[in-house]
């Protein structure tokens, strides 16, 4: 299967999921009151982060245009529609100059690149808006394949206990002891390079912390009365599972997912740092830009649009996870009530 | 308090100045350059790098040398009375018969105890030579040349002797060197008739040998030296320690801080200062343009030879720091750091303020060239897609932009290449022009349609023609050099793809050869185009041999013309030779050749004589400093900016005093 076509389908599946879960938070009081409350809090996070996903979407759907004979017919997403489809320089280029920043030979488009051009004289804006679909296929990737990993290895210790509590709890301690920085980087180099790759080693060094808290609270859960009554009446531990555990572990799914979030779109940002991380991400157009500061003059276009798109794209999550975490918790809501 | 205050006067006195010289080196000719790398070895017969010659050239010597002005490059003899002529023998091998200059000594050292009880200095004789060239071949030395010295007769017979030895006899390999290369025999075509006569004899013509008898590995080496300093019980190795013949010897070996090399006060040009040897005397004559740039004063041409009393040399692993101490005058000469590069030579020529400091900027096309370079063993892009192949790889070579490319990553440093040779060697043509290497799209689609790839369209599959361009250089800025050609290929409509992997999974897929387009460079050892050519003789395959050519081109016509030129002498039938592998290339494209590079560095104006020259030669003999000029110079460019002092002092005042007070005022 053609990649661009792999991106439309799980941009579509994306976009079902968003719209099934509008539809159950309409559907209910509650949901409808925790999904205001929340935004009511977080009015700018909650805007700045819909607007990423906005963006990241939009890159997302890409077709192939009928291609001009003589040229290679790349897909094209609706982003790189918004730019004209020629929108190069051929070097670098302050932002809104009418000129080349070296040389000054006048540019094929004066005074339209918002950011600028970078060395290749691509657009820096176009590249910047094209980090966030990246930022969001690393996090979205990283925690399907974390957190489903993290909710076994972590339910079944907390519920079933000794050996296997053993075995799972000796795993963690393992990968805990490792520095999770050297960890990645030898996964990255083991599972070769790309995007799945990098999620994979991404979400071995990540589910661990998950995994503690969901065991942790599975064996809080164990010990209720309605768990205990349950099991007193003979129902199978799975049954028990999927019925009184894992639909309590929700609230915990929903604020490690938004918490971890940015911890991953940093963490790749390293990755590229480091010469390993995933093209067209932020992290590497900052990787990019590393000896472009010590220039003189200095180039500073490249690094700063994409340390905002970073810094503006975590900052808002955290702020909204914090929202996140307060409403959902019931710990909180109980700290609210009392 | 009052002693107090004279150490406060007195650290700021000395806060004052940035001189980090000592006074009275001011007036005597010293050179102060900075190194970036520490040499790895001095050992004459195993270091091959840029930074290890930089020192080892003052420290040994050669048979040969390049003469220092004349371009394209000259051997004159050094060590030797004349430059040999091969002699044919009847049975096809080749003879050279060096005749040794008399009187050599090496530099003064304890080590020479070891032969005559007492003695510090010794000459140099035949043996020394042959010693040296055992080293090459003896496996333990670990010299990287030894595939080229193997051309001489009985070298590898006698690697093989002695490396059965040390496995065979326990006590063999404790034995004194000198025994050692005595028990496994002498090397079959090395001889020594007398002290003062070295002969090789070669299994085949290889006139290129002279060349390697220009570089260090095959300078002459005191048995005594390498047995004395074996590394063990305290004693230095001998990587660490120079004896050798050279014009300085050094006087500090701190490598990672500095390394300084004094007169050797018993250097043969010195001694025998009346006979004028060429490579002890300044030269008389050199190229045209050589006058005008001031390196044929009067009074110094034909002058002994060296100038230069000291050579201070001090490790600078930043280049920032190092470049703004060129600047304050504390160095006299400095490479540009990338990141100045646009202030401090735009275009090519010297910015204003620089000038007006008298700073000169020195350029030189380096013996090299870098290529795109296509695996001739690959299906697609090879040797067996025949007639459509070629007409590709025309096609892909018509639209690269070299000086393009120059100017996007390279600042400009480098000339766009047309053929293999770079400038200052034989054969190379400057009013050359491949008419591949210049940009011609219309000209490169109808090639493309011609090989059947109409639009880039690949036939077989009714889309964009796939090919693959292998790299074992995984980083973001080598990723943005590769986009810049694939952004060029795919104007053809060819969807070229980067493939990017670790610089040993590349290795792998390169002996496997499973690899079609890369990216690669040669710098020469020695100024001659063979050293080029041979990187495109069919014996020097990757897939059949490991040998460096790369792009495995195969071809019979070519071999003929490269076996012939390479045994030739620099005549007109060596020229026509060279013309027609160039034809040959140019048509075959198994390179697209992209640049040679240009080497850039700064000399200040006291630094006198200096001329670049791009290959590993003795350079600093020939170089003088006007240490008065430089002296000035520094004094009026390092003026103490005191006023941040008295600001930081008026500071400190200012909060201190609000404390002051409230104290007083407690206290009362």
């Amino acid at each position: 299967m053609e990649g661009h076509v792999a991106g439309n389908l799980g941009a579509a599946a994306l976009v079902l999921l968003l719209a099934f879960a509008a539809w159950r938070v309409r559907g209910s009081r509650r949901g409808r009151e925790r999904f205001g409350e929340i935004v009511r809090r977080r009015p700018w996070a909650s805007a700045v982060v819909a607007l990423y996903l906005g963006v990241a979407l939009l890159d997302s759907f890409a077709w192939i245009d009928a291609a001009a004979p003589g040229t290679v017919a790349a897909p094209r997403s609706l982003l790189d529609r918004v730019f004209p489809a020629d929108f190069g320089e051929r070097s670098y280029s302050a932002p809104l100059a009418d000129a080349e920043f070296y040389g000054g030979e006048p540019l094929a488009h004066p005074g339209r690149h918002l950011l600028g051009t970078d060395i290749l004289g691509r657009d820096v804006l176009h590249l910047a808006l094209g980090g966030a679909r990246v930022a969001l296929l690393i996090g979205g990737v990283t925690s399907l394949l974390a957190i489903p990993l993290a909710i076994a290895f972590g339910v079944a210790a907390g519920y079933f206990g000794r050996r296997v509590d053993d075995v799972v709890f000796f795993v963690l301690s393992t990968l805990a002891s490792i520095p999770s920085l050297l960890l990645l980087v030898a996964l990255v180099m083991v599972l070769g390079r790309g995007t799945l790759q990098v999620c994979v080693a991404l979400a071995i060094t990540s589910w661990v912390g998950f995994c503690r808290v969901v065991r942790g609270e599975t064996m809080k859960l164990r010990e209720l009365d309605y768990v205990q009554a349950a099991r007193a009446l003979g129902v199978s531990d799975a049954r028990i599972l999927a019925r009184h555990v894992v639909p309590n572990l929700g609230h915990l799914v929903v604020i490690t997912f938004v918490l971890t979030f940015s911890q991953l779109v940093l963490s790749e940002a390293i990755l590229s740092w480091l010469g390993v991380g995933i093209d067209g991400s932020w992290g590497q157009m900052i990787d990019q830009a590393r000896d472009e500061l010590a220039r003189d003059p200095v180039i500073g276009w490249n690094l700063g649009a994409a340390s905002a798109a970073l810094f503006g794209l975590i900052l808002a999550v955290n702020r909204l996870g914090d929202a996140v975490r307060d409403v959902l918790d019931p710990r909180t809501l109980r700290e609210r009530a009392g | 308090m009052k002693r107090i205050a004279a150490a406060l006067a007195l650290a700021f006195a000395a806060a004052c100045g940035n001189d980090p010289y000592p006074a009275s080196d001011a007036a005597s000719r010293v050179l102060y350059v900075p190194y970036a790398e520490a040499p790895k070895t001095l050992d004459p017969q195993v270091a091959y790098s840029v930074y290890d010659h930089e020192v080892i050239a003052n420290l040994y010597e050669t048979a040969l040398e390049y003469h220092y002005l004349k371009r394209p490059f000259e051997l004159i003899p050094a060590l030797v009375e004349a430059v040999p002529e091969p002699q044919p023998r009847a049975d096809g091998r080749i003879a050279y018969r060096f005749a040794l200059r008399r009187g050599v000594r090496f530099a003064a050292d304890p080590c020479f105890g070891l032969g005559t009880p007492g003695a510090t200095q010794r000459e140099v004789v035949a043996a020394d030579w042959a010693f040296a060239l055992q080293r090459i071949a003896d496996p333990k030395v670990g010299s990287p040349v030894g595939a080229t010295f193997a051309k001489i007769v009985g070298f590898s017979a006698f690697a093989e002797r002695l490396a059965q030895l040390r496995e065979r006899e326990p006590g063999f390999a404790a034995l004194r060197i000198d025994a050692q290369y005595a028990r496994a025999g002498p090397v079959e075509g090395i001889a020594t008739p007398d002290p003062w006569t070295l002969e090789i004899v070669l299994g085949e013509p290889y006139p290129q040998i002279l060349y390697w008898f220009a570089m260090p590995f095959t300078s002459p080496v005191a048995w005594e030296a390498v047995a004395a300093y074996d590394g063990e019980a305290g004693r230095p190795r001998f990587a660490e320690r120079a004896v050798g013949t050279g014009p300085y010897r050094i006087a500090e070996y701190a490598k990672r801080r500095r390394i300084a090399l004094e007169r050797n006060p018993t250097w043969w040009g010195v001694e025998h200062a009346g006979a004028g040897a060429p490579a002890a005397v300044y030269p008389i004559e050199g190229e045209p343009g050589d006058a005008e740039a001031g390196l044929l004063p009067d009074g110094v041409a034909g002058g002994p030879l060296p100038f230069l009393d000291r050579i201070e040399m001090r490790y600078e692993k930043e280049l920032i720091p190092s470049f703004t101490k060129f600047a304050q005058g504390w160095y006299d000469r400095s490479k540009i750091p990338k990141e100045s590069f646009d202030q401090a030579a735009r275009g090519g020529t010297l910015s204003p303020e620089m000038q007006a400091r008298g700073m000169r900027l020195d350029r030189t096309v380096m013996p090299g060239v870098y290529y795109v370079g296509f695996n001739m063993g690959d299906p697609v892009v090879g040797h067996a897609a025949g007639e459509r192949g070629r007409k590709l790889r025309q096609a892909m070579s018509l639209a690269i932009d070299a000086p393009e490319f120059l100017r996007v990553f390279l600042n400009g440093r480098g000339i766009p290449a047309q053929s293999p040779v770079p400038p200052g060697l034989f054969g190379y043509d400057e009013h050359y022009r491949n008419p591949y290497r210049q940009v011609d799209l219309a000209r490169a689609r109808r090639l493309l349609a011609e090989a059947g790839y109409a639009d880039g369209v690949d036939p077989a599959t009714g889309r964009a023609l796939r090919l693959t361009f292998d790299t074992g250089d995984p980083s973001v800025q080598a990723r943005l050099r590769y986009e810049f050609l694939v952004a060029a290929w795919r104007r053809l409509g060819i969807d070229v793809e980067v493939a990017a992997t670790s610089y040993n999974q590349f290795q792998e897929k390169v002996r496997r050869g499973a690899y079609q387009v890369f990216f690669w460079g040669w710098i020469a050892d020695y100024p001659d185009p063979e050293n080029f050519h041979f990187l495109l003789w069919s014996e020097m395959s990757q897939t059949r041999s490991g040998g460096p050519n790369s792009a495995n081109f195969s071809d019979p016509r070519f071999d003929a013309l490269f076996l012939d030129t390479r045994a030739r002498a620099n005549d007109a039938a060596r020229l026509a030779g060279i013309r027609r592998m160039r034809a040959l290339l140019e048509e075959e494209r198994p390179w697209i050749e992209m640049f040679h590079p240009e080497d850039y560095s700064l000399s200040h104006a006291w630094l006198r004589l200096a001329k670049p020259s791009g290959m590993t030669m003795p350079v600093h003999k020939y170089w003088t400093v006007d240490p008065a000029a430089r002296a000035a110079a520094r004094a009026a460019w390092n003026q103490p900016v005191r006023w941040p002092a008295y600001a930081l002092g008026a500071l400190v005042v200012a909060l201190l005093v609000p404390g002051v007070v409230t104290y007083l005022r407690e206290r009362q």
